[in-house]
């Protein structure tokens, strides 16, 4: 008997605007000690197959239709939520992708770990507390028995989803279903908990159900793979024999847009640089210590003409305050940023107004880089209409070339940012950061936020847009995978020093520093 | 300048041409923008449509119940209740609507400026605001009063002086979440200066709860202006306003209780017309709110 055997599940939402089914039909069975993942991308109905069967989707508008899900011989569907709410956190547990707000932050570690065993279990304090440390132990937490009494924000991301995954092993489930538990995390920290993830699975011999959209993860994890679109289950197999051969369009289209080569380094020539970065050093002011600390340490670098500079570091890093300190978003302290022989940072606001116009910036998410009450009209006239590049009477013109040039139905021009995914809003941002037609491109981890198809044509389309308009661009990130598809060159950023600078090429062949290569190694592969 | 400011009032205009096209389908807010506009042009209109002056009185006939001759009764002089609330509302709708909306225009400005600006501005300006705070509303009434004299015009600005410190404090709180935001920074990036992205991108998106806020305020300085009045402060007998009314009609409650309930149900009524349109409005202004 499997572990748990969901048979023809059927999830839909009734709104306002008509139902949708957000699970259509789907069935599949976990075994005992067996990683199976769910790959799809966004608003594929990955994550509500897993809330259905627990009860976790707000209902209404959710209905779950028809179907069952069989967990030990006892259907889930068919309980009631007393008996349901025994069994969540008890024999099946979760863990989420944001450890910070699934953990209660006005209550310790050690406190939230021990209530489930209090109220399922019956422990006293004293005993929930050995064993709760002795887990923590387990997951990681070195000196536990210390870290006991601290609170959520003391922890660092990758400790906090430690600290999670104790709790959720905490009662020693059957099942453990993982929300892209590691999607939030740098990657030397997802290499750990990946690692982690599979330690425990083996030796409390669990059923994990691993959901996530990153490929190359679940080829690294799990041992059988669904893969979901549109609520349906279009391909499920055997880890190995799905990536070697996948059967289904949509499992190879989803392979083919995972980034991977390298991008062949054009031939630059020494004496084309736009930009000239020396010395640059940004510090800010630390709350708690009342001290500044050095965000950005004394980065020198120079940026030739028509190159794609890949910056890549982990998060908090220092990479994204270079991009802004450079475009004097946020003060630097010291150094000079040429730009056209000039240096900016002596500039003032009113001085850099014409600046500004030759160099433009796009950010990570398109959900928050759009003002919402805007329409793609007003986004997109906004700075060329304010820069003079456009009159009142040309600027629809004008505005509708800019939507051809990204990619966007000419017929969006008067929909506001939300009646759009997040690949289309991600083009209107692009598309206003190339009206004023930029020397320079700053582009803050682009493609982060998007799934990994709509990643693959933006990435196309920033390629495409560079090549055009003979843009010369910034690119800041974390994916390795991209950078190294993307960019002539890297530089990779630690702790706010610039550790190492090189082709692309070389940088992969030859890593000099231990941290590059830590960080190359902990890429997941996919091939 | 000129050019700009041209601009930007063109430019401004898709977001409140949509807001009345979706401002129209909303049938609740139009039916609330009806009513209020027909109390305002019934007050505007009340010297020729009124039945009887305001001042006059038939002592002898005194308090009566709604007759033939008198549609929602007397009061205690013999005075027709009706023509008494038409002209009260006069008043009550005056300071009603410039009370707020010199509210709203101190209010969002200040704390629009306090709150884009942020670090020591904004600490001197909030602190401005928590002194106001600090000042008994009635002193700094009374002192007004003494220093200009009275009149209507300064009871309106006294008011609205004084209703602005919340509104701006709201407003404030607003704008320090929607600065952080990265569509602000990309503004910046774009080289706008600062008032047109407070005017175009910060202003727009704390509309909400400056809406809702601006229709709380205006029953509150109804009320207020009926407790000046009541202090002789306001306006004087044998003008008249609806806070007025509601207080005299309370003393008298047990005996002529239409003399109340009148006066009351024009108030709430006009209270109910401009929540249903400022929550329409609300909803207009957001995007994301209809789907239409």
């Amino acid at each position: 008997m499997s572990l748990l055997k969901v048979s023809n599940l059927t999830t839909r939402f009734h709104t306002r605007n008509g139902v949708t089914t957000a699970v259509d039909d789907v069935s599949f069975a976990v075994e005992r000690g067996e990683i199976l993942a769910i790959v799809g991308e966004s608003g594929s109905g990955k994550s509500v197959t897993c809330y259905s069967m627990l009860g976790l989707i707000p209902m209404p508008p959710g209905k779950i239709e028809s179907g069952s899900a069989m967990f030990e011989g006892r259907d889930l569907l068919a309980m009631s939520e007393s008996e349901l709410r025994d069994i969540r956190g008890d024999e099946i547990a979760m863990i989420f992708q944001d450890p910070m707000t699934s953990l209660n932050p006005f209550l310790s570690i050690g406190e939230q770990l021990v209530e489930p065993l209090i109220y399922h279990r019956a422990y006293s304090r004293s005993e929930a507390r050995v064993r709760a440390i002795e887990l923590m132990e387990e997951c990681g937490i070195v000196r536990s028995a210390e870290r006991f009494d601290s609170y959520p924000h003391e922890f660092s991301g990758g400790m906090r989803q430690r600290v999670m995954i104790a709790m959720a092993l905490i009662t020693e489930p059957k099942l453990l279903i993982a929300d892209e538990p590691t999607t939030a995390l740098d990657v030397t920290i997802q290499a750990q908990i990946l690692e982690l993830v599979a330690k425990l699975q083996d030796s409390h011999d669990l059923g994990v159900i691993f959901i996530s959209h990153d490929l190359a993860v679940v080829k690294e994890l799990a041992d059988r793979v669904l893969v979901m679109k549109q609520g349906q289950v279009v391909e499920t197999n055997v880890t190995q024999a799905l990536f070697s051969a996948p059967q289904h369009p949509y499992t190879q289209e989803l392979l083919a847009a995972v980034p991977k080569g390298q991008k062949q380094s054009n031939d630059l020539t020494a004496d084309s640089i736009l930009l000239d970065v020396q010395g640059l050093t940004t510090t800010f002011l630390d709350r708690n210590s009342g001290q500044r600390f050095k965000a950005v340490d004394d980065v020198s670098f120079r940026v030739q003409k028509n190159e794609i500079l890949g910056l890549v570091g982990e998060s908090g890093s220092g990479k994204s305050t270079i991009g802004r300190s450079i475009l004097k978003l946020v003060e630097a302290d010291s150094g000079a940023v040429i730009f056209d022989q000039q240096d900016l940072l002596p500039l003032s606001q009113r001085q850099m107004v014409p600046l500004r116009r030759r160099m433009q910036m796009i950010f990570q998410d398109p959900y928050a880089s759009l003002n919402p009450r805007m329409t793609v009209f007003d986004t997109l006239a906004e700075p060329l209409l304010y820069h003079g590049l456009a009159t009142r009477k040309n600027v629809e013109g004008k505005v509708l070339e800019l939507m051809d040039d990204v990619g966007l139905d000419r017929r969006a021009i008067k929909k506001y940012p939300h009646e759009f995914s997040g690949g289309q809003r991600q083009r209107i941002a692009i598309g206003r950061a190339i009206a004023t037609r930029p020397e320079l491109i700053i582009a803050d981890e682009p493609v982060s936020a998007l799934d990994v198809t709509i990643q693959k044509q933006i990435l196309d389309l920033l390629v495409e847009l560079v090549k055009k308009h003979n843009l010369t661009m910034l690119f800041v990130s974390h994916d390795l995978s991209v950078v190294r598809a993307l960019c002539d060159r890297v530089m990779v950023i630690q702790h706010g020093k610039l550790i190492e600078f090189e082709s692309t090429e070389q940088l992969w062949k030859a890593p000099q520093q231990q941290y590059t290569r830590d960080l190359l190694s902990a890429i997941p592969q996919i091939d | 300048m000129s050019q700009a400011a041209l601009m930007e009032a063109e430019q401004g205009t898709s977001l409140w041409a949509d807001a009345w096209v979706r401002l129209k389908k909303n049938k609740l807010a139009v039916f609330g923008m009806s009513v209020v506009g027909f109390f305002v042009v019934v007050a505007i209109l009340t010297p020729w449509l009124a039945p009887y002056a305001y001042e006059a009185q038939d002592l002898e006939l005194g308090a009566t119940p709604p007759s033939a001759a008198h549609w929602l009764g007397t009061d205690i002089f013999g005075r027709d209740l009706l023509t008494r609330i038409m002209y009260g509302g006069r008043v009550s709708l005056a300071v009603g609507i410039i009370a707020t909306s010199v509210a709203l225009v101190i209010g969002v400005a200040w704390g629009t400026v306090a709150g884009y600006v942020g670090g020591r501005t904004d600490a001197v300006m909030m602190r401005i605001v928590d002194a106001l705070y600090a000042l008994p509303f009635i002193i700094f009434i009374i002192l007004l009063m003494v220093v200009f004299g009275r009149s209507m015009l300064l009871l309106f600005l006294a008011i609205g002086a004084v209703e602005w410190l919340t509104m701006a404090r709201i407003v404030r709180g607003q704008v320090l979440t929607i600065r952080s935001q990265e569509f602000i920074e990309a503004a910046r990036s774009m080289g706008l200066s600062t008032p047109h992205i407070m005017l175009r991108h910060v202003v727009p998106n704390s509309l909400g709860p400056i809406i809702v806020y601006a229709t709380l305020t205006v029953p509150q300085v109804m009320l207020l202006e009926a407790f000046l009045s009541f202090l002789g402060l306001g306006i004087q007998p044998p003008q008249s306003s609806w806070g007025l009314l509601i207080s005299y009609g309370a003393e008298t409650m047990e005996d002529y209780p239409w003399l109340l309930i009148f006066p009351g149900l024009a108030l709430s009524i006009t209270l109910f017309a401009l929540n249903f349109m400022g929550d329409g409005l609300r909803d207009a202004l957001d995007p994301k709110a209809s789907k239409d």
